[in-house]
């Protein structure tokens, strides 16, 4: 197999601008919507879903937080699903960073999202003598087809060995 | 059950400065949060991670922004501030890794605000965030819009 589609088995080289990717699909229980809330953002829209019913959401909804943890929970899945040839994510490297960060719509408990991955841009600045810097457009989509999320991240890939000089 | 806040958007100006608590982030909370939503070897593996460009095992990206959360949400409950939510964040730099054991922080500078829509039960202020390591060495950088609830009854003009 000398060319796999898929995102961690490939250089930096070899990820074009444009490609695009559907991660898949995920619905929020009430629980989990919950338990984040009272770790991570403890509001009562987050963590009560009696008390959400008086607030401007008229009910429990996610953290924003909590839908980035899922988006990159889905990421993680797909690229895993996919991957061949290497095992030790060391082609995927570190997100740096991230903007333009939108939480559109509330994501309420039995909501499905569906996440969606374009590679937007191609930073050609080596890091550290190894990586490269890979921009992507990432949405989220809930059952309606309402667009709820965005956001465009910057992550590090690894560059060819013969093209790092 | 409500709480009655008694510091409104109407309150807070640009130039405002809030320094939260400290929490500490165990190697469980890593491992915990890391299995959930980020099961890559640097958040799992020590040995792994031993060999990654973090240098260790650290939390992921998405732990240490749910910790700035919870950072600023006690901050501002414990200030009567009525906290109703955000609409994103316009830039968000993840600077250094966070290990087991780091004590973190945050810095809220309230840098703008927007007044609320008519009958708007909020106006938006937007703040920029640093979350620091025990070292002083700044984890995270961002930019936030937040939801923050306007005095009732007050001509929203603040």
């Amino acid at each position: 197999m000398d060319k796999s589609p898929y995102i961690r088995s490939r250089w930096f080289e070899d990820l074009p601008v444009g490609e695009f990717h559907v991660f898949g699909s995920y619905t929020f229980s009430e629980k989990e919507i919950v338990d984040f809330g009272r770790k991570y953002a403890p509001n009562i829209y987050h963590t009560d879903p009696e008390a959400a019913l008086d607030t401007i959401y008229r009910g429990l909804i996610a953290s924003g937080w909590h839908i980035c943890a899922v988006w990159m929970r889905m990421m993680v899945d797909y690229m895993e699903r996919f991957a061949t040839g290497v095992r030790d994510g060391r082609r995927n490297g570190a997100g740096t960073g991230f903007q333009d960060l939108k939480w559109l719509k509330p994501v309420r408990p039995g909501h499905t999202l569906t996440f969606t991955y374009e590679i937007i841009e191609k930073d050609e600045k080596v890091i550290r003598d190894r990586w490269g810097i890979i921009r992507s457009r990432n949405e989220a989509f809930n059952q309606y087809g309402e667009l709820v999320f965005s956001f465009v991240i910057d992550i590090l890939a690894e560059r060819r060995p013969d093209t790092q000089d | 059950m409500k709480s009655t806040p008694n510091r409104y958007w109407q309150d807070i100006q640009p130039g405002e400065t809030f320094d939260t608590e400290s929490l500490t982030i165990s190697k469980q909370d890593i491992l915990d949060f890391a299995a959930d939503f980020d099961p890559q070897p640097y958040h799992l593996d020590s040995e792994a991670a031993a060999d990654s460009i973090f240098g260790g095992l650290c939390a992921s990206g998405w732990h240490v922004t749910a910790l700035m959360m919870r950072l600023l949400t006690d901050e501002f409950a414990g200030r009567h501030i009525e906290l109703l939510g955000s609409s994103g964040v316009s830039r968000l730099r993840w600077r250094k890794p966070v290990f087991a054991g780091d004590g973190l922080s945050a810095r809220i500078t309230v840098t703008e605000k927007s007044p609320p829509a008519t009958d708007s039960p909020f106006g938006y202020i937007d703040c920029d965030v640093e979350v620091d390591n025990q070292a002083g060495d700044q984890v995270i950088v961002l930019t936030t819009s937040l939801m923050i609830g306007v005095s009732p009854g007050a001509a929203a003009n603040g």
